[in-house]
C-alpha cells in the first residue's frame, strides 16, 4: 500500500499537465469562435464573461461592411484545389520514378529537389515580382498555384515514394507483360494503391495552400486576394475597435480547415511524419 | 528498344517537377545572386558593384539588428518547442483515455492561418479584454507591452509562432515515441528500472534522432519567419523588431533597392544551408551508396 500514494500524487500531476496542454491548445481557438458571438459589451467585459447571449451580430456585419472575405475564402478554395491537384498530379509522377528506376543523373535530380527546398520563399520574391509583373501573372489564382506547387513538390514527391515503394514491383511486371505502357501503369496500379499516400500528400498541401500569407501578400492585391490576406487587411482596418467583426472573419476562414484536420488527422499524422522522416 | 524506354521514361515522369522547381526557385535564386552584385531597381539597368551591396547591408546596423532578433527568437522557439513538444509526446503516449480527442485539440493549432494567430494572442495578452492580460494585472504583474517594447514584441511573436508550430515539433515526437516497442519497457520493469531510469536510458536515446529532425527542420523553417512579425508589429517600433526576412522586404519593397535586397537573401541562403549541411550530406550519403 505504501506504493499507492506517490502513484497517485503522479496521476493528479499527469492530469493537471494533460488540462494544461489542453487549454494551451485549444483554448485560444474556442476564444476565436466564443467571441465571434459575442456583442462588443461582451468582449469588453472584465473579467470575461462566460454567460452571455450569443448573437450572429458580427456576422451580419462581416457579411454587410467585409463583403470582400467572402471573395476571399472563394479565391483560397479555387487556389487551394489547383494546388492540390497540380502538386498531387507531378509528386506522383516523380515519386513512381524515383520508386522504380536507379541511376546516377536520377539521384543528383533528386538531391537537387530535397536542397532546393531549403531556400526561404522570400528571398526568390525579389526577382519575382517584376517578372510576375511583366508577364502580367500578378493577382492571379495560376501564380499563387504554380509557387506553391513548386515549393511543396519536392515534400510532395519523397512522401509518395515511401508509399509507392511499399507497392510490390511485381505488380508493375505483371501489367507490363500484360501490354501496359508506363502510365497505365501509374493510374491502374500504382493510383489505387498508394490512395492513403495521396491523400497525405493532398492533406498537408490543402492545409498550406489555404493559409499562406506570404506569397498572397506579395503577389496578389485584389481579384485574386486569398482570404489570409483579406483576414490581415480587415484586422489592420477594424484595429482594436472591431473585435467582433474580425473574429467572425477569422471563424468562417479557420472552420472549413478545422473540421478537415479533424477528419483527415489520421493521414496528417502519416503524412507529417513521413514527411520528416524520409524528405 | 528496350533499353532506351528505360533510360528515358522516368526523365520524362520526373520533369514537371524539376521544370516547375528549376523555374519558379532555382533559376530565380541564381537571379538573386546576379543581383547581389549590382544596384538595381524597378525599370533600371543592373551595373555591377561588386561586394558593394555585401558591405552596405553588413554595415547597416538595422541588418544586425534584425539578425540578432532572429536568432533570439529561433533560438526561443525552436528549442521551447523540443522541450514542450517532448513532454506532450510522452504524457500523450502514457494516457489512457479520449486519446484522439486530445490529439484533435493538440493538433488544432495548425490549422490556423498566421493572420488569426496575431488577432488571439493579441486579444488574449489586451489589458483590458484579454484573458492572460487581465490574469497578469490581476496578479500585480506587467502585461506585455508588445507594441512599444522591442523585447515584449519578440516575446509575443515567440509565443505564438511556439503556438503554430508546436503540433508539427509534437507529432515527429510522439510518433517517434509510439515507434519503441512497447516490450523495452517490461524488460525495463522486470529490471527495476525506475520511471526516471526508464526515460534517461531508454526513451531519450531512442527518441535523440527524432529530436535532431525535428529541430533541424524548425531551425530551418523558423529562420524564415516572416507573417508573424509582420502581421503583428511590422517591425515597428522604429524597426526594433524587425527579423531578417523583414528586413528582406522592407530593401526590396518599400526602399526599392534590389541590391542590397538580394545581397541579404543570399546571406539567408547560405545560412539555410549553412543550418543543414549535416541533413543534406546524410541525405547525399543514402543516396549515392553503392554507385559508383
Amino acid at each position: 500500500m505504501a506504493k499507492r500514494k506517490p502513484f497517485r500524487i503522479a496521476s493528479l500531476f499527469k492530469l493537471l499537465a494533460m488540462v494544461a496542454v489542453c487549454f494551451w491548445s485549444g483554448l485560444p481557438i474556442a476564444l476565436i469562435f466564443i467571441s465571434s458571438l459575442k456583442l462588443p459589451r461582451d468582449i469588453f467585459a472584465s473579467p470575461p464573461s462566460l454567460f452571455f447571449t450569443p448573437t450572429l451580430d458580427n456576422y451580419a456585419r462581416l457579411w454587410a461592411e467585409a463583403g470582400n472575405i467572402f471573395q476571399g475564402l472563394l479565391n483560397s478554395l479555387i487556389v487551394t484545389i489547383g494546388t492540390m491537384s497540380l502538386a498531387v498530379l507531378v509528386s506522383l509522377l516523380a515519386a513512381y520514378a524515383y520508386s522504380r528506376y536507379r541511376s546516377r543523373w536520377l539521384s543528383v535530380s533528386a538531391f537537387f529537389l530535397i536542397a532546393i527546398r531549403l531556400i526561404p520563399p522570400i528571398v526568390i520574391t525579389i526577382p519575382l515580382f517584376p517578372a510576375v509583373n511583366a508577364l502580367s501573372l500578378n493577382d492571379t489564382h495560376f501564380i499563387l498555384i504554380i509557387l506553391y506547387t513548386a515549393f511543396f513538390v519536392s515534400l510532395g514527391t519523397f512522401v509518395m515514394r515511401t508509399f509507392i515503394d511499399q507497392i510490390p514491383r511485381e505488380l508493375d511486371e505483371a501489367a507490363i507483360i500484360d501490354g501496359a505502357t508506363r502510365l497505365q501503369v501509374i493510374t491502374k496500379v500504382i493510383l489505387p494503391l498508394s490512395a492513403q499516400g495521396i491523400v497525405a500528400v493532398a492533406v498537408f498541401i490543402i492545409v498550406f495552400a489555404w493559409n499562406e500569407f506570404l506569397f498572397a501578400f506579395i503577389f496578389t492585391s485584389s481579384f485574386a486576394k486569398t482570404a489570409p490576406l483579406a483576414l490581415a487587411e480587415l484586422n489592420d482596418s477594424f484595429d482594436g475597435v472591431q473585435w467582433g467583426v474580425v473574429f467572425s472573419a477569422a471563424t468562417v476562414q479557420l472552420v472549413p480547415i478545422l473540421l478537415f484536420i479533424i477528419i483527415t488527422q489520421k493521414y496528417l499524422v502519416a503524412g507529417l511524419t513521413a514527411g520528416a522522416t524520409k524528405g | 528498344m528496350k533499353g532506351t524506354r528505360i533510360a528515358i521514361a522516368p526523365y520524362v515522369l520526373i520533369a514537371p517537377a524539376q521544370l516547375l522547381v528549376i523555374a519558379l526557385i532555382f533559376i530565380p535564386a541564381l537571379y538573386v545572386l546576379f543581383l547581389s552584385f549590382h544596384t538595381s531597381s524597378f525599370g533600371a539597368q543592373p551595373i555591377f558593384v561588386g561586394l558593394q551591396n555585401y558591405a552596405a547591408i553588413l554595415n547597416d546596423g538595422y541588418f544586425w539588428r534584425a539578425l540578432t532578433n532572429t536568432v533570439i527568437v529561433i533560438l526561443i522557439v525552436v528549442h521551447a518547442e523540443i522541450l514542450i513538444g517532448l513532454g506532450m509526446a510522452l504524457l500523450l503516449a502514457s494516457w489512457k483515455w479520449g486519446r484522439p480527442a486530445i490529439l484533435a485539440i493538440i493538433l488544432a493549432p495548425y490549422a490556423v492561418t498566421e493572420a488569426s494567430a496575431v488577432v488571439i494572442w493579441r486579444f488574449l495578452f489586451d489589458p483590458q479584454m484579454g484573458v492572460v492580460g487581465q490574469a497578469l494585472t490581476a496578479m500585480g504583474l506587467p502585461t506585455l507591452e508588445w507594441a512599444v517594447e522591442p523585447m515584449h514584441g519578440l516575446i509575443m511573436v515567440s509565443l505564438l509562432s511556439v503556438w503554430l508550430h508546436l503540433p508539427f515539433t509534437f507529432i515527429i515526437l510522439y510518433a517517434a515515441r509510439l515507434a519503441i516497442p512497447t516490450d523495452l519497457y517490461e524488460a525495463g520493469a522486470i529490471d527495476g528500472a525506475t520511471p526516471w531510469q526508464q526515460f534517461r536510458r531508454l526513451t531519450l536515446p531512442l527518441l535523440l534522432p527524432a529530436m535532431l529532425i525535428a529541430m533541424l527542420f524548425r531551425y530551418i523553417f523558423a529562420f524564415r519567419l516572416f507573417s508573424e512579425v509582420w502581421l503583428l508589429t511590422g517591425g515597428g517600433p522604429a524597426r526594433t523588431t524587425e527579423v531578417s526576412a523583414v528586413y528582406l522586404y522592407l530593401e526590396a519593397f518599400r526602399y526599392h533597392s534590389f541590391g542590397t535586397a538580394s545581397a541579404t537573401g543570399w546571406l539567408l541562403v547560405l545560412a539555410s544551408f549553412g543550418l543543414a549541411y549535416v541533413y543534406l550530406r546524410s541525405i547525399y550519403k543514402e543516396m549515392f551508396r553503392g554507385q559508383a
